[in-house]
Formats: C-alpha cells, structure tokens, sequence
C-alpha cells in the first residue's frame, strides 16, 4: 500500500490559484525530489501537506497512511508521522529547543501510545540525535533557531525530524545555502534515518543535494503540477539545461 | 453627579475615620489637600480610561480592615505603627487624591524593617486577602526601610474575593538606604474587587531596587509606582506582567525620576490581553537636567488574544540632560501566526503552542523574580489563565 496518494490536488493562497490538479503517489522505502522554477508551488505544496491554514484547499484528496490527511489538524499530521522541515524555519525567542523537542516527543509519544520519558531518558535520547545531524550541543539548550545561521537552522530542522521520527520526511530547500560539509551532515542524517518504511520528499533547487540522497524519483512541478517525471538523470537534465525546454515543449503540446 | 458632591463623599469618609489621633502633621496636610481637590474622573489625563470615581459616586463606607499577615524572618522587624517617624515622608499625599485619601484615612502602618548592613535571605511575604463588601472602602499603608547597606526580598500579595464594589486603596512607601538591595514583588488577584495600589520609592546612592508587579485577577486593578533615584549609582529594574480576561481592567502608571548623574533604570512591562478586557500602561522616565549619564531604557509589549480586547500604551520619556541613553518602545499585536503554526507542525495542540509561546512571552518578565518557588507558583497560575482565556 502506498504511503501518500495525492490525487488531483488544487489550493491557492489570497485568492491566487496556486496548485492546479497536482497528482503523486509516494510508497515506503521511497525518496522522491521535487525540482521546479521558483515561483512554481513547492513550499505551497509542502505547507497545504503540513496544514498551514492560510492556504486554502479548492479541490483533491490526499491519503495518508490510510487515513484523510486534509481532514486532520497540523498536531495530527505531525503526530501521524507526517514531518515538514520548512524552507523558512521560524525564530521563537524565549522558547528552548529543549523545552520545545520534550512537548513535542511527549505529544507523539501519546499519540503512539508510549508513556513520556523521564527526564534522564529523553536526554539521552536527544544527545543520540544531536550526535547524529552533528548540532552543536549549544544549539540545543538556546531558543528555537534564534540568531542561528542559515545552516545552523537547517540542521535544527533536520535534528528535530531525527527526534519525531516521522514516517514522511518532506525537505523544502533544506540544502539551499549550505556549504559542502553541512550539506553532508544534513544529507547523512536523511540517509541515516531512511528504512523500508520510510520515505522522504525532498524539495530542492540543486542537483547537488542528489549525489548524497539519491532520489528513486525526480518530479518537475510547473505552474501547480507536475509537469514530468524521471528517474535522478532528470535531475542532470535540469541541472545543465534549466527548465526552458521544458516551458517551450508545455506551449508546443 | 457634581463636583461639590464628590467633594461632600470625601469629606465625609474623611470626618468618619476613626484614627484623627494618630500620624496628624501628614494627615492634616493631605485633608487640606482633599478639602480642594476630587477623585479623579476621565477627563483627568492620567484616570483617562480607568473609572474610580463611579465608586465613589455610589457612596463608600469606611472599614477597618488592616488584614495583612507576615512570615517571621530573621534579620527583618515588621510592626504596625501608629507613630514612625519615616511615614509620610515621600510626601505623595500632596499630590494625587488617592494617596492623599490613604494618608488621612489608615489606622496604622505596617512597618517592615532591615538594619544596617542585615543580609536577609528569605523571602518576607506579605498576605493580603481582601473581604470588602459591596460599598465599603478601606485603606492600608506599608512602610518598608532597608537600611544602609541592608538587603531584603518582600513580596506583596494581594488575594480574597471582595465584592464588585468594594475598593482597597492600599500604599507602601519604600526607602532604600545607601548602597542596600530590595526586590519588592506584588501578585494581584482579587477576583471581582478594586484594588488601587501606589509604591513610592526613594533610592539612596549605589543602592539597587527591582520591583516586579503580576497582575492576574481583578475587576479593576490600578498600580502606580514612582521611583526617585536620589543618589548616585542605582541600579533600578520595574517590570509588570498582567493577565486580563473578559471585563478586567488594569491600568499600570510608572514613573521613573532621574535626579542625578550615573543611574540605571531599565522597565519592562508585558501584557496578554482576551474578552473584552482593557490594559493602560502609562511608562514615564523623567530625567532631570543634571542627571547625565543616565541609561534609561523601557518597553511594553502586549499581546492581543481577542479583536474586543483594547491596550493605551503610552510611554513617555522626557529628558532635559544632554548625555544619556534612553530608549523605549512599545508594541501591541498578535501571536506570531507563524509561530504557532511551526510548533503545531511538530505535533503541539493549538493551546498548547499558545501556552508555550506566552509563557516565553511572560519569561523576560519572570526571570526577574528570584524566588524559585514564586516564579513557580506563577507559572501555574499563568497557565490556568490561559486556560481561562482559550474561549
Ligand atoms: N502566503 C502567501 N501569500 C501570497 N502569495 C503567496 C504566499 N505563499 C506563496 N505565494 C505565492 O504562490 C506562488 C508559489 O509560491 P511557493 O512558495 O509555493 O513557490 P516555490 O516553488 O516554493 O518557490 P521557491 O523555489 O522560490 O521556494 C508564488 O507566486 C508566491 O508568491
Ligand atoms: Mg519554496
């Protein structure tokens, strides 16, 4: 059974059509990369998959799991195992990341039946994670992503999926701006945390990303839907050509 | 109703007190003060939105209510005084009806006082629990002396559940001695009741005062406090947090007066405001021309839970010295919608990202306060507010 179907999905943002009929379908153990020109609806994509209610569903249905993801709350998603590492990941002062991963784990723990863990466990737990995306243990204990780099925020992104454990990991842009060595921590922590059950949509600008989680598919989204499919050699294609011959072969069509 | 008659209502609870025989030098001068002034109505610039005098237009009654009890602790006298000297000193009463009112009116002061260079550690707490009814009045006074090179930690708390309109007016002079530390916390909620509260405070040189001031339950809550920076090198911090849900009104007016060079007063005030509540925050920093080398900063930050909830921030900073640095700001908006949203995304229920969010909100406020078990306490009464508020 597939993981996530998403069938003929339209939403739009301040009265702008954005999504236009977008359809995928996405089976365990899978990694698919959404490549596209700016403008062309990723994150749209990613945040009406995470809930963000400022974008508002016209048409489509998306299954999860078995489950009617447009029907569930953003806490449920995220609690089902859904996980969105966002392209602007926000700063929240005063908040700690401690505080902030503890309700969180707590929450999807609930939600799977688990007891939360004490204190001593859960430490241990999140050192293991940290260790893993390589965040330095300061980050940790400072308020979400406040006055973090570019970088340092990303790999917070990637440290916070590595705690939930999520059974769909959406990367928006997650590699965009990071130099060679963050770009193969944050790749390495997918890589570590991908299994026959898990899958991962990665969305990005950069072919570069590929070479270290090499994606089972490649999409090109292009005014709201997905315009072509292709195996990583797609990506290549892009990378050299840009996406013109994709635009003119659309008008010739 | 006319002016002359407010004035018959004052007179009249005046001339019914029954403590004429004590504290009578400040007295006689605040009564002269009331035989020429009124309770302030709306049109008065600072009582703009904040309605007292519809109480005393209904006629208040009197009462004897010095209810206020105390922890033992070592190093700290605490008395009730029908003749210290100090009391009535900050000369306030010749000022503003209010304190003037409480002046010719309270029985006797409780006095709290640190002798020279006493260390205290425990925390000194006061317990105030409020049982007016319906019509009656009743004033209490406080003294508190830190002496030269003293240090005390007092918090003021004000409980009960007076009825809807009773008013407590309640003032505690403050005196910290040279180079002497005082952290004066206040926690108000008294459910229905009024409470209309004034703190004024003297500062020798190199001493340091914090004062912190939680506002959570009241119909309607009025706190003033005035901070005269009198010697050199103090280091002041005043800092409110306030809670207001359905028709709760709170209206906090600070005044901070650089007399001399080389002080340091920094202010932050915080609200969250649901229902159909009203804030005020009225921030004066006053520097006075020879107080150069002042570092003067302030902010008030408010934070709108419903579209019928309404904030009067006005901070005020009027400088006459020409080498300072001053900064205020003052901002009244919304949760960060984003915010909320990324926390949700990682599986927080709604309340719970708005409680977190707040409680940070409320965090740079808190941090303040040393006492462990009292930010604690706070906390927990922030959360059930917030519950409180969720509708
Ligand atoms: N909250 C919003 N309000 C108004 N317009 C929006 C909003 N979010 C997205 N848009 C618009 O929707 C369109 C698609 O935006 P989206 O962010 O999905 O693109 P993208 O493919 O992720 O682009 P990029 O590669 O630059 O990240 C753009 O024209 C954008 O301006
Ligand atoms: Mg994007």
């Amino acid at each position: 059974m597939s993981l996530l179907t998403i069938k003929n999905l339209s939403a739009r943002v301040e009265e702008k059509d954005i999504l236009k009929g977008f359809n995928l379908t996405v089976n365990p153990g899978e990694v698919h990369a959404i490549m596209g020109p700016n403008g062309s609806g990723k994150s749209t994509l990613a945040s009406v998959l995470a809930g963000n209610e400022s974008y508002e569903v016209t048409g489509g249905e998306v299954d999860f799991d078995g489950k009617d993801l447009l029907d569930m709350a953003p806490e449920e998603r995220a609690r089902e195992g859904l996980f969105l590492a966002f392209q602007y990941p926000v700063e929240i002062p005063g908040v700690s990341n401690v505080n902030f991963m503890k309700a969180a784990v707590t929450e999807v723990r609930k939600h799977r039946g688990l007891e939360p863990l004490v204190a001593k466990d859960f430490l241990a737990y999140m050192k293991e994670k940290k260790e893993l995306v390589e965040l330095d243990g300061k980050l940790a204990g400072r308020s979400v992503n406040e006055g973090f780099s570019g970088g340092e925020k990303k790999r917070n992104e990637i440290f916070q999926m590595a705690m939930l454990d999520p059974k769909l990991g959406i990367l928006d842009e997650t590699d965009s701006g990071l130099d060679i060595d963050a770009l193969r921590i944050v790749a390495n922590g997918v890589n570590k945390l991908k299994s026959k059950d898990k899958a991962f949509i990665v969305i990005t600008h950069y072919q570069r990303l590929l070479d270290y989680i090499v994606p089972d598919f490649v999409h090109v989204l292009y005014d709201g839907k997905i315009v072509r499919s292709g195996t990583k050699e797609l990506a290549l294609e892009l990378e050299e050509k840009g996406y013109d011959w994709i635009k003119e072969e659309l008008t010739e069509a | 109703m006319s002016e002359a008659m407010t004035t018959s209502i004052l007179s009249e609870l005046v001339s019914g007190a029954k403590s004429a025989n004590s504290f009578k030098g400040i007295r006689s001068e605040a009564e002269g003060f009331l035989a020429d002034s009124r309770i302030p109505s709306k049109k008065h610039e600072d009582w703009k939105y904040t309605n007292i005098k519809r109480l005393f237009d209904n006629g208040l009654n009197l009462v004897s209510a010095n209810d206020i009890t105390f922890n033992s602790v070592d190093g700290v006298e605490v008395y009730w005084s029908t003749n210290e000297e100090l009391v009535g000193s900050t000369a306030i009463h010749s000022k503003e009806a209010h304190a003037a009112l409480n002046t010719s009116l309270f029985e006797k002061a409780l006095v709290i006082r640190v002798k020279k260079g006493a260390q205290v550690n425990e925390e000194l707490i006061l317990q105030q629990v409020i049982k007016l009814n319906d019509g009656e009045f009743s004033a209490t006074r406080v003294l508190i002396v830190v002496e030269d090179n003293a240090s005390l930690k007092c918090q003021h708390h004000y409980s009960g559940s007076p009825q809807n309109s009773s008013l407590l007016n309640n003032l505690t002079e403050v005196f910290v001695g040279q180079n002497a530390r005082l952290e004066l916390n206040y926690v108000q909620e008294i459910g229905e009741g009024n409470l209309m509260t004034t703190t004024e405070v003297e500062c020798q040189r190199d001493s340091n005062f914090t004062t912190n001031c939680v506002q959570l339950y009241g119909s309607l809550l009025r706190n003033n406090v005035n901070i005269r920076l009198k010697g050199e090198n103090v280091e002041t911090h005043l800092n409110g947090f306030y809670m207001l849900n359905g028709k709760e009104l709170f209206d906090n007016h600070t005044l901070v007066d650089h007399l001399v060079p080389h002080c340091e007063s920094n202010e932050i005030y915080r609200g969250i405001l649901a229902g159909k509540s009203t804030g005020v925050f009225n921030g004066r920093v006053f520097v006075h021309r020879d107080a150069q080398k002042t570092n003067g900063y302030q902010s008030n930050n408010n934070i709108l839970l419903s579209d019928d909830a309404t904030m009067n921030s006005k901070p005020e900073l009027e400088i006459y010295a020409d080498d300072v640095r001053c900064s205020h700001g003052s901002t009244t908006g919304q949760l960060d919608e984003d915010a909320v949203f990324y926390l949700r995304a990682r599986g927080l229920d709604e309340f719970g990202a708005t409680a977190l969010l707040l409680t940070a909100f409320a965090g740079d406020v808190l941090k303040a306060i040393s006492s462990e078990i009292l930010r604690s306490e706070l906390e927990d009464k922030i959360q059930n507010k917030l519950k409180e508020m969720r509708a």
